[in-house]
């Protein structure tokens, strides 16, 4: 338990530290990184969560292919900094409020209803068991999911192609 | 461990991805705020599958659908935005104002 | 034909609105002499007329019959418009078609060189109907029509060398002060009907005579008839505006300013007599300001420097005299008087035109001098005017001032009576000063400018009224049994008064400025204060400007800060408040994903707070 809830407290300060750190950073470079590092800690969380497999797509997906994708993106848009006009310094600051209300109503909820698990539950989120589910029950979505891959795939390619004059 | 917890670490990071959203001048960053809240959900989403009232491998399978479906929208998002930067010479999504009427 | 053209008399007045109408519409393209000749003559033939109503009035005794149609149905009243002639109103038409003849003959030589003499000549025209209108006018309210009329021709005239600043200041001073007065008249009328129910002269007068009307009423409303009087012709304290009109042209001043229009005052109060004769208290006013007036305008009259000012502060004075006349219960004595005056002050104003023109346009009478050596009809004539002003005999003033005198001391106002003969003196005094700085002394280097026959005429035609009117009522009171009253008892020693005080004024005068035994500098030097007071008028202007014009343009600042400030604060106000809410809409809408972003989750939040909303407080 002791060794769970510190690996919980450090995953958690990495992860929103790393968030943190992505919102404030000055270089673009450096807010790439630390999301990166973010979606590492959430790895970490997931496999505290004994979801082994997914903590492992998360890390492959995110930490790896998602964040190559930024970076990607970066470097082919030039990003210039500029000074913040007054309307967008008031936009900032209505944000901060209405998502700290947001955030102060969600909380709120959460601690007034405390979840707590049932002891006796037993499931073993195995990786066969996950691959059970996947591909019985859920064949139809996975083979969606699939051409979702595929036609945005393509439309990326469409979309980002130079136009042919 | 309770649920609370993850689902609070769930909620800060939605937050914050939130606000990333709201102020991020960059689009690329914008974009990408928009993963962060996303992970938030899927935090949110393995949280109950583990220590919900019906712990269920269902969650899980959720949040590889979600994980899909991001990173189809990170692949299509980041080609609209690169051929918008074409056409408009920035990626300041302040300057993506064409939406007034 | 005779008893047709009787019936016809009500087209007098229509004469001189078709020269109107016909210059108005020469007043570009047109001739000058044939505009002006369709002026005097259409003049003449109005002038024929009344001469012709005259006989028929005044030696064969007819009755000349009223001309009356409706106008107006208001439920069961009716007004009507028409025309009447009793015997002070064919008197009246009478003099204004003579004199408006005479001057407008007198124009066509002064106004010759001026281009703009067509629109001149159609004014006069239209003056005239509007004065011919207004002495034939059987009710109260054509009676204000043609008042108003002869106001806006007036201040036309007044103003009409507009491109001349001082001219347009007194074209607004004559309306808006004589507007003052009108007021007075016209609430009297509103009164009149509301009493009454009817405009008519005849109507209203029956219903006096019967005490209709209660004493304080009828007190209350020949009052305010007064106060239109006292606008028009010039009496104190609304005299500032006739002064400043001599900035018109002088044949101008003749007419209008001293012969007919400001004796339409006078003419009203002789006209509603009836309802002056019903309320003591507004008689004594009327008596009162006369006299005043009479006395003040000739005080000023002492001193003025400008020809024409002079001459206006005698009419003023002359007018008072009028009043007191009327106030005194000398109906036939102030009613002659207006018609001694009418002559001998046109004379004297176009004599003094004529000089004017002489002396190259020059009206300050210090400059002039030595005019009996070149000019001297022109000197005779003025001479005559002044004798008859002053009130020496034979000449038509004397009489008429003598009845005057005649009257108020049989009114038992003695006061009246020495302030009347402190008057006539300085009218004689200031008369003779002007004559003798004028005509005598040194002679001008430069030859003064001859006159055409145009100025001589009508000269010589009101001088000849000048001397001979006043035997209609010597020996015999022929005017005054003609208009319907009958003459009180006369005294030996008032005529033998009024002309050794009028000697003594002449004496005066031709001690100081013909044979200089005492300087004329050295008087005003000794009088000190009361030579500045004379000087400059009392310095009743000065306090209209202190007074009225002063507090109202305070009143006017406070209001345009009212309006500017609290009004234009709130209209401002009103205008901001759908811009700011516009402005914020526009704040929402600026076309940006985070801006709509952010204000669904507003939305957002609100509705999750209105959900939870009992959670969170339970």
């Amino acid at each position: 338990m002791n060794a769970e809830f510190f690996a919980f407290s450090l995953f958690s300060v990495f992860a929103i530290g790393g968030a943190v750190f992505f919102l404030n950073a000055i270089r673009v470079m450096h807010m790439a990184l630390s999301l990166a590092f973010t979606f590492f800690s959430l790895a970490g969380i997931y496999l505290l969560l004994q979801a082994e497999f997914l903590a492992v797509v998360q890390v492959l997906v995110y930490a790896g292919g998602i964040s190559i994708l930024m970076i990607f993106g970066i470097m082919l848009t030039k990003p210039e900094e500029s000074g913040a006009s007054k309307s967008f310094q008031l936009h900032q600051w209505l944000s901060l409020i209405v998502v700290t209300g947001f955030f102060l109503v969600i909380m709120l909820i959460i601690y007034q209803n405390p979840i707590f698990a049932p002891t006796v539950k037993v499931y073993s989120p195995s990786v066969q068991s996950i691959g059970t589910t996947l591909f019985k029950d859920y064949a139809i979505p996975f083979e969606l999911a699939s051409i979702l891959l595929l036609v945005a795939l393509i439309g990326a390619i469409v979309l980002a192609r130079k136009e042919q004059k | 461990m309770y649920l609370t917890s993850y689902l609070a670490l769930a909620a800060i990071l939605f937050c914050i991805g939130l606000y990333g959203v709201l102020t991020k001048r960059n689009a690329v960053m914008l974009l990408f705020s928009v993963e962060l809240m996303l992970n938030a959900v899927n935090l949110n989403l393995v949280a109950f599958s583990r220590l919900g009232f019906f712990p269920n491998i269902e969650g899980q399978i959720f949040t590889f659908f979600t994980i899909t479906v991001a990173a189809a929208e990170a692949a299509v998002g980041l080609a609209i935005l690169i051929a918008l930067y074409r056409k408009k010479e920035t990626a300041e999504a302040d300057q993506y104002n064409s939406l007034k009427g | 034909m005779v008893i047709k053209m009787i019936n016809f008399a009500w087209t007098i007045p229509l004469l001189p609105l078709l020269a109107f109408l016909i210059q108005l519409t020469l007043r570009t393209k047109g001739k000058k002499l044939w505009v002006s000749w369709i002026g005097v003559i259409s003049t003449f033939l109005a002038f024929l007329y009344a001469v012709f109503l005259l006989l028929q009035s005044f030696v064969w005794n007819r009755a000349i019959t009223d001309w009356k149609v409706d106008w107006l149905h208001i439920g069961s009243n009716v007004i009507t418009v028409g025309a009447s002639f009793t015997p002070i109103q064919i008197a009246m038409l009478f003099i204004v078609s003579l004199v408006s003849c005479l001057v407008q003959l007198y124009s066509m030589g002064y106004m010759k060189d001026d281009g703009r003499s067509n629109t001149f000549f159609a004014y006069l025209s239209l003056f005239t109907f509007s004065m011919l209108g207004l002495v034939i006018s059987p009710n109260f309210l054509e009676l204000y029509f043609f008042w108003e009329l002869v106001g806006v021709c007036s201040f036309l005239l007044v103003g009409f060398y507009f491109d001349r600043e001082s001219a347009k200041q007194a074209a607004k001073k004559a309306f808006i002060v004589t507007r003052i007065g009108d007021v007075g008249l016209f609430i009297a009328i509103c009164l009149l009907y509301w009493q009454v129910g009817s405009f008519d002269f005849a109507v209203v007068k029956q219903a006096v005579d019967t005490n209709q009307l209660s004493a304080g009423m009828l007190t209350l409303i020949a009052i305010l008839i007064f106060v239109g009087a006292v606008g028009k012709s010039g009496q104190f304290p609304l005299h500032t505006w006739l002064p400043d009109a001599m900035e018109g042209p002088t044949p101008v001043s003749a007419l209008i300013h001293a012969a007919t229009m400001v004796a339409a005052g006078v003419f009203l109060i002789a006209e509603t007599y009836w309802l002056f004769e019903a309320s003591p208290t507004a008689l004594t006013v009327v008596a009162y300001i006369g006299a005043f007036t009479a006395l003040f305008a000739a005080v000023i009259a002492l001193t003025q420097t400008n020809i024409k000012r002079v001459l206006a502060y005698s009419t003023i004075s002359q007018l008072g005299y009028m009043m007191l006349g009327l106030g005194s219960l000398g109906y036939g004595a102030g009613f002659f008087h207006l018609l001694t005056h009418a002559f001998f002050k046109a004379l004297l104003f176009l004599v003094a035109g004529a000089v004017i023109v002489a002396f190259r346009h020059e009206q300050d009478i210090r400059k002039m001098g030595g005019l009996w050596k070149q000019q001297k009809w022109l000197a005779v004539m003025f001479l005559i005017g002044s004798l008859s002003i002053a009130g020496i005999p034979p000449f038509s003033g004397f009489f008429s001032k003598d009845e005057i005198f005649l009257a108020v001391y049989h009114s038992g106002r003695y006061t009246l009576f020495v302030a009347a003969l402190l008057a006539a003196f300085c009218t004689a005094f200031y008369m003779f000063r002007v004559y003798f700085l004028v005509f005598t002394g040194k002679e001008p280097g430069e030859k003064t400018k001859s006159l055409s026959w145009h100025f001589q005429v009508p000269i010589w035609i009101l001088a000849f009224f000048s001397i001979f009117a006043g035997f209609v009522q010597f020996p015999s009171h022929i005017l005054g049994e003609w208009i319907g009253v009958t003459e009180s008892s006369t005294l030996w020693w008032i005529p033998v008064a009024v002309t050794l005080i009028a000697l003594l004024g002449v004496f005066l005068a031709y001690a100081i400025y013909q044979r200089r035994w005492v300087s004329a500098a050295k008087i005003a030097k000794y009088s000190g204060f009361g030579y500045r007071l004379s000087y400059r008028k009392f310095y009743v202007d000065e306090c209209y400007q202190a007074v009225f014009v002063w507090t109202l343009k305070g009143l006017g600042w406070i209001l345009m800060g009212w309006d500017r400030f609290i009004l234009g604060g709130v209209a401002q106000f009103i205008k901001l408040l759908p811009r700011q809410l516009g402005e914020i809409g526009s704040f929402l809408q600026n076309g940006q994903v985070q801006r709509y972003l952010l204000i669904s989750i507003f939305g957002t939040l609100i509705l999750l707070l209105s959900i939870t909303a009992g959670r969170l407080i339970g």
